[in-house]
């Protein structure tokens, strides 16, 4: 039977980098944390089309670029903005709560 | 855990040669660094072509051609840089600018685009690796690849095929099928332009285009076939970042017409580096990758001691072509 999903932390907001995209491996999963302009989100850490983990990529508080392409995400959505990226990113859904920032999951 | 696929840069990280604060730090963009380098660029343009302009119907008008086409084909280098998002923070002008370096070298800026992709995802991999230039055979295969006649074969080739709306087996690999459209329409468009231009040359015996742009960019290419390869040729085609790329200490001139691609091994590490973090970058890197410490000359004299049977050839367990 699956199990239900529930919200679960990943990490202290204190231990995110700053306005910066930040790694986090939960379980199995390895999630890219970003504090954008508009709050923190959280998508799993791969490129879409190449693979190449995004937290090592440039980014500049709304759009993540992949550093081995240079494909464009927008790290609010997910969208993928620009060539060589055409699959969206997956967003998982977040939130802050008591210093942690949780995951829906 | 998803399937492994590390970076070079992901690598570097995880390895300690980088740290994740100073990989960020490089990872700044800036468009000051790019207008002041285009300032003395588009300068620097202009000087050789007023050479050109003094010195028609001389002799010397050669030689000025030269230096002028070892500058327009540099726009390889920029128009590189562009397609790597490395050069303007704004990214549109990337993408500009890109395009229009692509007109100046005939080298359509999305079809370059993709195929640089894969470049970089399978680097010096044989049969993956779309830019791959193969050891030539002989020194006969050396200079025929020198001379650019197989570069300028294949790239007539490739644009009419495009025109005609073909694309071959290993464009249909590289380029989503979402993008062939485009890449075609790319194509059309730049034979539409340079189609137009030569008319307008003929109808009004205006030959300025030919004098200041094709006949120097025809005689600088051989320079940029000469850079371009120093960067895998000759080095080992296995997929270690440090074993399959050169990196070339080169003069400032140089450095300043390269935008900076000499860290070519630096560049492959970490490319969404912008061009002026480079030399920084090599700074942390210089110790795991490999370097040329006497430039392009010594990248060329290992090729050739490769060539010549001086030194083992680095693809001894393949079958090296002719180098065309």
């Amino acid at each position: 039977m699956a199990r239900e999903r529930s919200w679960q932390d990943v990490i202290a907001i204190t231990d995110l980098l700053k306005g910066d995209v930040t790694p986090v491996t939960f379980g199995s999963r390895e999630l890219a944390i970003f504090d954008t302009i508009q709050g923190i989100t959280v998508s799993m850490a791969r490129c879409t089309h190449g693979a190449a983990n995004l937290c090592d990529g440039y980014f500049d508080g709304v759009n993540i670029e992949c550093p081995l392409h240079q494909g464009l995400f927008d790290a609010r959505s997910g969208e993928a903005l620009a060539a060589p990226a055409r699959v969206k990113l997956r967003m998982i859904e977040a939130r802050e709560r008591n210093g942690m920032v949780q995951i829906y999951i | 855990m998803p399937a492994e696929v590390l970076t070079p840069v992901t690598q570097a990280l995880n390895d300690g040669t980088l740290t994740r604060p100073e990989l960020k730090g490089l990872m700044k963009r800036s468009n000051g660094p790019a207008f002041r380098h285009l300032a003395i660029w588009i300068t620097v343009l202009l000087a050789t072509g007023f050479l050109i302009k003094m010195t028609l119907g001389t002799l010397w008008v050669w030689p000025a051609m030269f230096l002028h086409g070892i500058i327009l084909v540099h726009h390889f280098s920029l128009q590189h840089e562009c397609c790597h998002y490395t050069v303007f923070k704004t990214r549109w002008l990337n993408d500009f600018v890109g395009n229009l370096c692509g007109l100046i070298i005939m080298l359509p800026n999305r079809h370059f685009r993709y195929e640089h992709c894969d470049h970089h995802t399978y680097t010096q991999l044989h049969g993956d690796d779309p830019e791959l230039i193969e050891p030539p055979k002989d020194l006969a295969g050396y200079f025929w690849y020198l001379s650019s006649i197989p570069y300028w074969k294949n790239k007539f080739s490739e644009l009419f095929h495009h025109v005609l709306g073909k694309l071959s087996e290993e464009e249909q690999r590289f380029i989503p099928k979402e993008e062939y459209k485009t890449v075609i329409w790319e194509a059309r468009l730049m034979s539409a332009f340079y189609m137009t231009l030569i008319v307008v040359c003929v109808v009004f015996s205006w030959w300025a285009p030919v004098w200041y742009w094709w006949l120097p960019v025809l005689m600088g290419e051989p320079v940029m076939r000469f850079i371009r390869m120093t960067e895998h040729v000759g080095k080992p085609c296995v997929r270690d970042m440090k074993e399959n790329t050169r990196t070339n200490y080169v003069t400032r001139p140089m450095q300043f017409l390269c935008w900076n691609m000499n860290y070519h091994a630096e560049h492959h590490y970490a490319s969404s580096v912008p061009f002026y973090a480079l030399p920084s970058l090599h700074e942390k890197l210089k110790n795991i990758v490999q370097v040329e410490e006497r430039g392009y000359l010594g990248a060329h004299i290992d090729i050739l001691s490769q060539l010549t049977g001086r030194k083992n050839r680095s693809d001894a367990l393949e079958n090296p072509s002719n180098g065309t």
